[in-house]
């Protein structure tokens, strides 16, 4: 399985007010770490990583964006060429749930492909004094057509599963990607069973 | 790291926060943003006559920061400036004081890892030219000596 060659390049990039957990969801799925002290990112942070999803091994461009105020009018010309979007709220934060709409029509303004795959994800849930309801957060992403989980940097939970998903999603989307190599055979699998079924509700 | 350090930027975004930026300078008041988004460009243009500016600009924009936060993103800004201009021990002065800050901070590390590669690759490279140069010195002092012989 290892041997697969790389199908594509995917270009994802992870928006969202700031201190939500955008790096630790980056660095737990990349690196497997975390850091309770996570610094807030300056500008932009890139990571690359490879991922086999339905036989189909893709390469991850991931570029993780500062929420702070200080960089908003640069990120979107970071925007250009994506293919996923993930969009990342504190489900213990109302007010980053709230913010929400703002982001996704940044994200709709400067993304340059229209039928990006986005996937929104309510991050925190080890966390107690949840302000954010899963029903809420489902809600918005069947409004606004996005895949959506639930999850949690600290313990793991669901962070795979939102990278796979939305890849998986992608990659099913081959007007989105095959722009230079036509003819590949991928192997649609139909609902092949995932691991994360059951898990991500994908509208 | 290299994606970050080989980046350009859009040529229409760097004329779009130009106009911005000299609009201000023309109006006398220039705010923090505009210099800071200007800056910015020219540090991710293709040409080294502007990543120069860039560079400069951001320092000024340090010198001038009001609060710990912003100092904080300006010493990295900086040090990815001097890194494409290939001034690696300005570089790196810059990301260690990043890291006095936030010891932990993982784009600091990386970058200073990436950093001290290129110092080590370059000062090896300088060697050899340096060493290189000796020996054909060398050489060309024994043939001296030789033909000073005859």
């Amino acid at each position: 399985m290892g041997d697969t060659e790389v199908l594509t390049t995917l270009k994802i990039l992870i928006i969202g007010e700031s201190s939500v957990g955008k790096s630790s969801l980056l660095l737990r799925f990349t690196d497997d770490t975390f850091d309770p002290e996570q610094a807030a990112t300056i500008g932009v942070d890139f990571k690359v990583k490879t991922l086999q999803v339905d036989g189909n091994r893709a390469k991850l461009a991931i570029w993780d964006t500062a929420g702070q105020e200080r960089f908003r009018t640069l990120t979107p010309s970071y925007y250009r060429g994506a293919q996923g979007a993930i969009l990342v709220y504190d489900v213990t934060n109302r007010a980053s749930f709230q913010k929400l709409d703002v982001w996704l029509n940044e994200l709709e303004t400067f993304s340059t492909k229209h039928d990006l795959i986005k996937m929104l994800v309510g991050n925190k849930i080890d966390q107690e004094n949840r302000e954010v309801s899963k029903e809420d957060g489902l809600k918005f992403a069947r409004k606004h057509h996005m895949l959506f989980i639930e999850a949690s940097a600290k313990t793991r939970e669901g962070v795979q599963c939102a990278f796979e998903e939305l890849v998986e999603k992608i990659i099913q989307t081959p007007g989105l990607w095959e722009t230079s190599n036509r003819g590949v055979d991928i192997s649609q699998g139909g609902q092949a069973a995932s691991a994360c079924q059951g898990y991500c509700a994908v509208i | 790291m290299e994606s970050i350090l080989n980046e350009e930027v859009d040529p229409a975004d760097l004329k779009r926060f130009e106009l911005m930026y000299n609009e201000q300078v023309r109006r006398g008041q220039v705010s923090e943003k505009a210099k800071f988004e200007y800056a910015w460009c020219l540090v991710r243009s293709k040409y080294i006559d502007d990543m120069k500016e860039g560079v400069a600009l951001l320092e000024d924009l340090f010198k001038r920061a009001s609060d710990d936060g912003a100092r904080r993103d300006y010493l990295y800004y900086m040090s990815v400036g001097y890194t494409r201009i290939k001034e690696y021990p300005q570089a790196l002065k810059y990301v260690k004081a990043l890291l006095k800050i936030e010891p932990g901070n993982h784009q600091a590390l990386q970058l200073e890892k990436f950093i001290n590669k290129k110092m080590t690759k370059e000062g090896i490279m300088g060697m050899a030219i340096v060493g290189g140069a000796a020996l054909a010195l060398g050489g060309l002092v024994s043939l001296g000596i030789a033909l000073a012989k005859k």
